[in-house]
């Protein structure tokens, strides 16, 4: 009897450590690997999947066998034997799982150390967060882009911070996330491995604009011929007027929030922004006498002097005037009440 | 039994009352009630997540249900359910005749009342929309219902607190003649670890509260980024109360499945001092572990290792406990009534919700994970697959005590079916999105989870369906359901040894124990009985 014991345990452990094995070779529950620091979590997830399936697999297996096997036959109404424990077993339940902890544990803090160092000559991004955008700045060059382009293979140094309330910047495909805190700067180390476009979510509640924030940027990863020649390109403006003004109105995120046909933009925290000169149109209230042109340069410097109906005060952020210089905001104003 | 007996007649429960079992079921009611309520929040937020682009709801109103969805389900259910059982229980399972601060124990259930209201009134006012968390500063801005809630949850916190220092009072100084501790039912056991705790964490909370209460009232500055205040403080205040938070909502859940099992399989608890101590050990660890909820803020990243270790190290007392439950009703003789599937799905369903805990305490992992679905999936494994179901556990096998009556066993089981089914299509698909990129909170989403999210939503819409039956059951069998003696489950804790409902003095002559309260398979004769009761039958 006690070797039958023996056998059955023997082998329904073999059994489950052969499932929590397939399991983690044969389960993939991530999205794209597009960093080193995915690749190392990766494979740290794979190898807790598998515990865990073992652990799973063996306390849902003790339970369903237990309900099944150890019924009260009807008509019985006794006691079943008294069992009130045993030491040893106990204290295998206590060490085993201890055990596996610190081992978890263990790997983490090296997947943790090793998804942390730091390589030579990284890319700096500085990473400004607003109610509801991502802005990315290149220090060194002019660009401020609402997308975010890296090159390929390259350690990317973000210095992450907000201008408002917390948010949260977050590349499911990169495995990881910062916190955006005002007055604070956060650093963050990524190496992009793979090119593709991929997601820019917002992984904290920011606001009514939350969940549009995370729908709204995307970060490109390309060869770096491709990614030094979007740098130039975004450095400068393009000469015709509306493609200019287009492209500002990208770089300085007013897509994540307005809708506006021409930049393909779908934001719907404040008003859309089609055909705003015509005078029969849905923003004819706001005229009021006042000249198109004057009343959209107000709008962007002062965004609570008129309040479109339906839109509530204070979601815009009110210091553009110091973040546009005055040529580019000539060419947004130019571009915005050329829309038909 | 005591239909006889005047003093207990249905319209004692209407107002001030200074007996636990009046303010138990107070409590039961009045938070079932606020269940519902947070029910239908969870309602409309997942209709609304139907559609990835869907417009039924304004991300505003979103974000005021997703909150209020929380703060509700946390503090206006599980809290006081586990409250009420607490009040109604305690007192009977160690031979008391009351708490031992009656007019205290009132005070407490009658700060439920304004608090809860006041909350659901600031839908009035713009109802609170910064998440359960409050993160500052977005808590500091907001409409004014912000304010009301922080002021609900001070009441709330003040009502836990109350409540706290009652059971352990109760505990330590009222237990029966022969009542050591290591004959304390694991139910108790639970409550006075739970306790401990509150009365440690709570505090913490509410003082963060009045900060952020005065920013808004007063002007002050505590949390103002552009004054120096730091938001880090409040994650810090904030979660040194809401992780052990956790730990107060599953613990009694815990304990009173730990009733369940001897009976429903006819065999002692095995293990039951590692279960009373593994209770323990939970509180005190969970006292440590708060920072781990962040890990991508912006604090010292020399810390996180330290709390992920004591994170993880809580895995080994619970396992403790999973595995002893286990070898309860191994070789038992199982009786598969409503309470004991409740217990059983429990076991099941939180054991998702623990094992995901440990994917979440590792430090790497949760920088993808956190503040996604898959926390979102893994909490409502735990404080619902868990909690809840541990409370449905308890309701079911204490109802005969509590009414005198049966339930209709075959409405309980539908209940049990819809709800367990109703739980893993619900929560399994979100930790899917969660892995592959869906933040929590969003009113939106990519619709690259639209299927997941419509799965989420069809096991939602179960749930709420599945409480039909129970609220059906618990009303109607109260009116017409059959007399249900007094021990129905022949179990052997002391609440069991008097008649059911018990009397308005609990004990007439105060009990003496001489057995621990889970010797079954022992010898039949009991020693554990209290002395007859006088009143009633």
């Amino acid at each position: 009897m006690k070797e039958r014991t023996l056998l059955v345990v023997v082998l329904v452990t073999a059994l489950l450590v052969v499932a929590g094995i397939w399991v983690a070779q044969n389960v993939n529950l991530m999205p794209a690997e597009a960093s080193t620091r995915a690749a190392l979590v990766d494979q740290l997830f794979r190898a807790m999947l598998g515990l865990a399936a073992v652990i799973f697999l063996l306390v849902e297996g003790l339970l369903l066998f237990s309900v099944l096997r150890f019924r009260q036959p009807r008509g019985d109404d006794g006691d079943a034997l008294p069992v009130h424990g045993n030491r040893a077993l106990e204290i295998v339940w206590t060490l085993i799982p201890a055990l596996i902890v610190i081992v978890i544990g263990f790997y983490s803090f090296r997947v943790l150390a090793a998804s942390e160092i730091r390589e030579e000559n990284p890319l700096v991004v500085n990473v400004r967060s607003r109610q509801f955008a991502w802005t990315f700045e290149y220090p060194g060059t002019s660009v401020i882009s609402s997308d975010l382009h890296l090159p390929v293979g390259r350690q990317v140094r973000f210095l992450i911070t907000s201008d408002d309330v917390i948010h949260s910047f977050w590349v499911p495909e990169f495995r990881v996330k910062r916190d955006a805190t005002p007055g604070q700067m956060a650093e963050l180390l990524v190496t992009p491995t793979r090119e593709g476009t991929y997601p820019v979510r917002c992984a904290e509640l920011c606001g009514v604009g939350h969940a549009a924030m995370g729908l709204s940027s995307r970060v490109i990863v390309e060869s770096d011929e491709a990614f030094q020649a979007w740098l130039t390109q975004a450095a400068a403006l393009p000469a015709d007027p509306i493609e200019a003004g287009r492209t500002l109105f990208k770089r300085y995120g007013c897509p994540a929030c307005h809708a506006l046909a021409d930049a393909g933009a779908a934001g719907v925290v404040g008003p859309a922004l089609d055909s705003l000169a015509d005078p029969n149109g849905p923003h004819a209230h706001a005229h009021g006498g006042m000249d198109i042109r004057a009343l959209v340069e107000q709008s962007v410097l002062d965004p609570s002097a008129a309040i479109a109906p339906g839109f509530a005060d204070g979601l815009m952020p009110k210091d553009f005037g110091t973040r546009i210089p005055a040529n580019e905001l000539a060419i947004l104003v130019d571009y915005l009440v050329a829309q038909k | 039994m005591t239909t006889a007996t005047p003093a207990l007649s249905p319209r004692r429960y209407f107002g001030w009352s200074t007996d636990h079992k009046v303010i138990g079921v107070q409590y039961l009611v009045t938070s079932f009630f606020f269940f519902l309520v947070g029910g239908a929040m969870a309602g409309m937020i997942r209709t609304q997540l139907l559609a990835p682009d869907s417009t039924l709801v304004s991300a505003e109103a979103f974000n005021r249900l997703s909150t209020n969805h929380g703060s509700v389900m946390l503090f206006l259910w599980i809290l006081p359910v586990l409250a009420g059982l607490g009040n109604y229980l305690v007192p009977l399972q160690i031979g008391a005749r009351d708490m031992a601060f009656p007019r205290l124990n009132a005070l407490s259930f009658w700060l439920l009342v304004p608090a809860g209201l006041l909350m659901l009134a600031s839908f009035f006012v713009g109802a609170a929309e910064a998440g359960w968390t409050a993160y500052v500063p977005l808590s500091i801005s907001g409409p004014d219902g912000q304010t009301l809630w922080a002021l609900s949850v001070i009441l709330l916190g003040t009502s836990s607190m109350m409540g706290s220092i009652n059971f352990v009072t109760t505990i330590f100084t009222m237990r029966a003649e022969g009542l050591t501790f290591w004959r304390l039912p694991l139910f108790s056991w639970s409550m006075l670890a739970t306790s401990i705790l509150v009365l440690t964490a709570t505090p913490v909370l509410t003082a963060g509260l009045a900060l952020i209460a005065m920013d808004r009232l007063v002007g002050t500055l505590f949390f103002s980024v552009p004054a120096g205040g730091d938001p880090i403080l409040w994650q810090n205040l904030f979660w040194f109360y809401s992780h052990p938070a956790v730990y107060i909502m599953v613990l009694p859940a815990m304990g009173a499945i730990s009733e369940i099992f001897p009976v429903f399989a006819r065999k002692p608890v095995f293990g039951y001092r590692m279960i009373a101590v593994s209770s323990l050990a939970i509180s005190l660890l969970g006292l440590t572990v708060w920072a781990h909820h962040m890990f991508t803020s912006g604090m010292d990243p020399r810390l996180r290792v330290p709390y992920m270790i004591s994170t993880m190290i809580i895995a080994v007392p619970t396992g403790v406990k999973i595995f002893s439950w286990l070898a309860t009703i191994w070789g038992g003789k199982i009786r598969l009534d409503t309470p004991m599937l409740f217990a059983l799905g429990f076991i099941s369903m939180f054991l998702i919700g623990g094992i995901t805990g440990v994917f979440l305490a590792a430090i790497p992992v949760d920088l993808h994970v956190h503040d996604t679905y898959f926390v979102v999936a893994h909490l409502h494994f735990v404080l619902f697959g868990g909690s809840v179901s541990g409370a449905y556990a308890a309701l079911y096998y204490w109802y005969p005590k509590i009414t005198g009556r049966r339930f209709d066993e075959r409405l309980g089981k539908v209940h049990f079916a819809a709800n367990f089914i109703g739980t893993n299509l619900a929560y399994l698909p979100m930790f899917l999105a969660g892995l592959l990129g869906m933040p929590r909170r969003v009113v939106n989403y990519d619709p690259r989870f639209t299927e997941l999210n419509q799965l989420a939503s069809l096991g939602a819409f179960l749930l709420a369906v599945s409480v039909l039956p129970l609220l059906y059951n618990m009303i109607v069998s109260w009116v017409n359901g059959p007399k249900a003696g007094d021990n129905p489950w022949r179990a052997r804790t002391l609440e069991w040894q008097g008649s059911s409902p018990p009397p308005v003095h609990n004990f007439d002559q105060p009990p003496v124990v001489t057995e621990g309260p889970y010797d079954y398979g022992e010898a039949e004769a009991r020693s554990m009985m209290p002395s007859p009761a006088a009143a009633g039958d």
